[in-house]
C-alpha cells in the first residue's frame, strides 16, 4: 500500500518537474524571441518562428529539426510581428524587387502593388511572416501570357483589339454608306411603282409578281442596314471604350514585362528567385550578421 | 419774369449768349478730345497713355450743338493704347496697327503671323465697361481688356481654338509661340506699369499656377487614354506622389501632373506644369507635344481650361 502510494507520489514530482521544464522552456522560448526583437535580431525570430525551415534550409542540418510547437505560443502576435518584421524585409525588397510597392492595408497584412504607373496592378499579398509573395493567380497568369504572347510579337490584347477595331471599320463604312443607301431606296421605290402599274395580264402576272418580291427583299435589307447604322454611333463608342481597357492593360503588362526583364532577364529567373525568396533572404542576414560581428 | 435757365423766357440777346455758350462748350469738349488724343498717339509715360486711353474710351464727344462726323469709335481708342504699350516697350515691331482708307476704324495684325488674323477690340454689349480683343474672320475673343477696373483676362477657348487648331497647319510652331508671347508680354506690361490684375489662364507659366478642367468631375477614362498614348511616346504616366492622380515626366525638370485637389466624394481635377526655370505653360506642352494635343482636343468638352467665368460665359 505505503509503496503504492510513493509510485503515485513519485510520478506526481515527474510530472511536477516536467510541467516545471515546459514552462521554463516556453519562458525561454518567449524570452530569446523578445531578446532577438530587442535586438533587432530578425534572424533570430525567424528562426524562432519556424524552426524546422529554418533548420532545413538555412542551417542545413542533417536531422529534421523536431517541431516544438512552441511557435504557436505567439500564434495571437502574428499581426504585431509581421508588421514588425516587415522593415527589413521591405527594404531588402526595395532593392531586389524594385518594381513592387507595399500597402499595410491592416496591421501586418500587405497588399503588393507592380509599379509606380498609373493603374497598376495589385498583384497579390506580401506573406511577412513565411516570406513568400502570394502572388493574384488572375493577374499572375496575364503576366505569364503576356510573356509566352511576347515571342509571337503580341501582346495580350492584341487579338481581340483588332477583332474590336475590325468591327469598328465595318460599322464606320455601314454609317458612311448612308447616301448610297437612301439613293438605292429611292430607285427600288421607283422600281416598285413600275413594277405596280405592269400590265397585270395573266401569263405575266407571276413574272411581275417574282420581280415584286424581289425588290421588296432589297428594300428590307436596307432598312436593315439602316436601322444597324442607327446603332452602330453608339457601338462604336462602347467599342473605343472596350479598345481603351484593353490598350491599357497591355501597357501595364507591358511595363510589367519590361520591369522584369531589367531586374531579372527574364521571367523564368524571376519565378525561380520568387521560390527561393526565404532562403535568399535569410542568408543575406546571415551575411549581414558576419559584417556586423567582423566591425 | 425772366428765367436764364429757360430759353423761351430769354430776350433774343440771351438766346444768342447762351448758343453762342453751348456751342463754346461743345467746342471745348473737342479741344480737351485733341489734347488727349494727342496724349494717346505721342506721351512716352505709360502713365499718361493709360489716363488718356482710359479718358477716351468713355468719351463723348458730340453735345447737342457741336457734333463731329468723323470719330473713331472706344474700341479703337483701346487698340491704340495696347499697340503704344508695346512700342513703349520696344515691341512696336511685332505689330501692325493698320487704319482705313475711307472711314475712322482701326485693325491690329501680328507680325509674325502675316495675314493668318486681323485683330481688334469689341463692346461687351453690356453695361461692363470692358472690351474684348477679337480676331475678326473667326470672332474668336483672345481676352478681355478693362481699364477701368484694370484687369486683363486671357480665353483658353480662343486661343485654343485659334492658335492650336486653326493655325496648326498655316504658321510655324516656333511662330504660334512668338505670336503668344506679344499677348503675354503686354499682360506683364499691363501687371508690372499700372499693377493690373492678370489672368493668363493657359498661357501662365508660373509652376503655382492650377490649371482648372471645364469638367472638375473629370471621368477617369480621360486619364485612361493619357496613360495609353503617352505610353505610345515612350514616356510613363505615373502615379501622383501625393493624392489621387496621374505624373507625368516629360524630360528633366519638366513634368505635368493631373490631379484631383478635390476629395474623392466632391472631386475637383486640375492640371498642373512644373518646370525649373518657369518657363513652360500648358499651351506650350500642347504647342511641343503632339501626343498632349491629340489628347487635349480629343475630349476638349471636358478638358478646355476653365477662362474666368466673369467675362467669359
Amino acid at each position: 500500500m505505503d509503496n503504492q502510494g510513493q509510485v503515485t507520489e513519485n510520478n506526481a514530482n515527474q510530472s511536477d518537474v516536467q510541467l516545471n521544464g515546459e514552462i521554463s522552456q516556453k519562458i525561454e522560448y518567449l524570452t530569446t524571441l523578445q531578446t532577438a526583437i530587442a535586438d533587432k535580431h530578425d534572424l533570430k525570430a525567424y528562426e524562432l518562428l519556424d524552426t524546422t525551415r529554418f533548420g532545413k534550409l538555412i542551417k542545413k542540418t542533417r536531422t529534421s529539426t523536431r517541431p516544438t510547437g512552441l511557435e504557436k505560443l505567439v500564434d495571437d502576435l502574428h499581426p504585431e510581428l509581421s508588421h514588425y518584421l516587415s522593415h527589413h524585409l521591405i527594404d531588402y525588397l526595395g532593392k531586389t524587387y524594385p518594381f513592387f510597392y507595399y500597402d499595410e492595408y491592416k496591421l501586418g497584412e500587405f497588399q503588393i502593388y507592380f509599379g509606380n504607373w498609373w493603374n497598376r496592378r495589385q498583384f497579390g499579398t506580401l506573406d511577412v511572416l513565411n516570406i513568400a509573395f502570394k502572388f493574384d493567380e488572375d493577374e499572375f497568369d496575364k503576366l505569364k501570357t503576356g510573356f509566352e504572347l511576347e515571342t509571337e510579337n503580341k501582346r495580350y490584347n492584341s487579338s481581340r483589339i483588332e477583332e474590336i477595331s475590325a468591327s469598328n471599320t465595318d460599322l464606320q463604312k455601314l454609317i458612311d454608306d448612308q447616301t448610297n443607301r437612301d439613293q438605292r431606296k429611292e430607285q427600288l421605290r421607283a422600281q416598285l411603282k413600275e413594277n405596280g402599274q405592269k400590265s397585270t395580264l395573266p401569263w405575266d402576272s407571276g413574272k411581275v409578281k417574282d420581280e415584286r418580291q424581289v425588290i421588296i427583299d432589297q428594300l428590307s435589307t436596307l432598312a436593315d442596314e439602316d436601322e444597324a447604322a442607327l446603332d452602330a454611333n453608339n457601338t462604336i463608342k462602347e467599342n473605343d471604350e472596350q479598345i481603351l481597357a484593353l490598350s491599357k492593360e497591355d501597357t501595364i503588362i507591358n511595363y510589367e514585362m519590361q520591369s522584369i526583364k531589367k531586374t531579372f532577364e527574364d521571367f523564368s529567373r524571376f519565378n525561380q528567385r520568387n521560390q527561393s525568396l526565404y532562403t535568399d533572404y535569410l542568408n543575406s542576414l546571415v551575411g549581414e550578421a558576419r559584417v556586423n560581428a567582423d566591425d | 419774369m425772366i428765367n436764364e435757365n429757360d430759353p423761351s423766357t430769354l430776350s433774343t440777346s440771351g438766346r444768342l449768349l447762351a448758343y453762342n455758350d453751348a456751342i463754346k462748350s461743345g467746342l471745348e469738349t473737342g479741344e480737351k478730345f485733341t489734347k488727349l488724343m494727342d496724349q494717346l498717339v505721342q506721351t512716352t509715360d505709360p502713365e499718361l497713355l493709360l489716363q488718356a486711353a482710359d479718358a477716351l474710351s468713355v468719351y463723348s464727344l458730340n453735345s447737342d450743338y457741336v457734333t463731329f462726323p468723323h470719330q473713331y469709335s472706344f474700341a479703337d481708342f483701346y487698340l491704340i493704347f495696347v499697340s503704344r504699350m508695346w512700342e513703349l516697350h520696344g515691341e512696336g515691331d511685332a505689330i501692325t496697327l493698320e487704319s482705313s482708307e475711307y472711314q475712322e476704324q482701326l485693325n491690329q495684325q501680328i507680325t509674325v503671323l502675316d495675314d493668318s488674323g486681323t485683330f481688334n477690340f469689341s463692346n461687351t454689349g453690356s453695361d461692363d465697361s470692358g472690351v474684348y480683343y477679337q480676331e475678326r474672320a473667326s470672332g474668336q475673343s483672345l481676352f478681355y481688356l478693362n481699364l477701368q477696373k484694370k484687369m486683363l483676362r486671357f480665353n483658353s477657348h480662343a486661343f485654343t481654338q485659334l492658335f492650336i487648331i486653326q493655325y496648326a497647319d498655316k504658321v510655324e510652331k516656333s511662330d504660334i509661340l512668338k505670336a503668344v508671347q506679344v499677348f503675354i508680354n503686354l499682360g506683364n506690361y499691363l501687371k508690372k506699369d499700372f499693377g493690373f490684375s492678370v489672368d493668363f489662364n493657359m498661357l501662365d507659366t508660373d509652376n503655382s499656377e492650377v490649371y482648372e478642367f471645364q469638367n472638375e468631375h473629370l471621368s477617369e477614362s480621360i486619364v485612361d487614354k493619357l496613360f495609353v498614348s503617352a505610353a505610345h511616346e515612350g514616356y510613363m504616366l505615373e502615379n501622383s506622389a501625393t493624392g489621387t492622380g496621374a505624373m507625368l515626366h516629360l524630360k528633366d525638370d519638366l513634368v505635368v501632373q493631373v490631379y484631383n485637389k478635390g476629395s474623392q466624394s466632391d472631386p475637383d481635377w486640375v492640371l498642373s506644369v512644373h518646370d525649373k526655370l518657369q518657363q513652360v505653360s500648358w499651351f506650350k506642352l500642347l504647342i511641343d507635344y503632339d501626343f498632349l494635343k491629340a489628347w487635349y482636343l480629343n475630349d476638349l468638352a471636358e478638358l478646355e481650361i476653365k477662362s474666368d467665368p466673369l467675362v467669359f460665359a
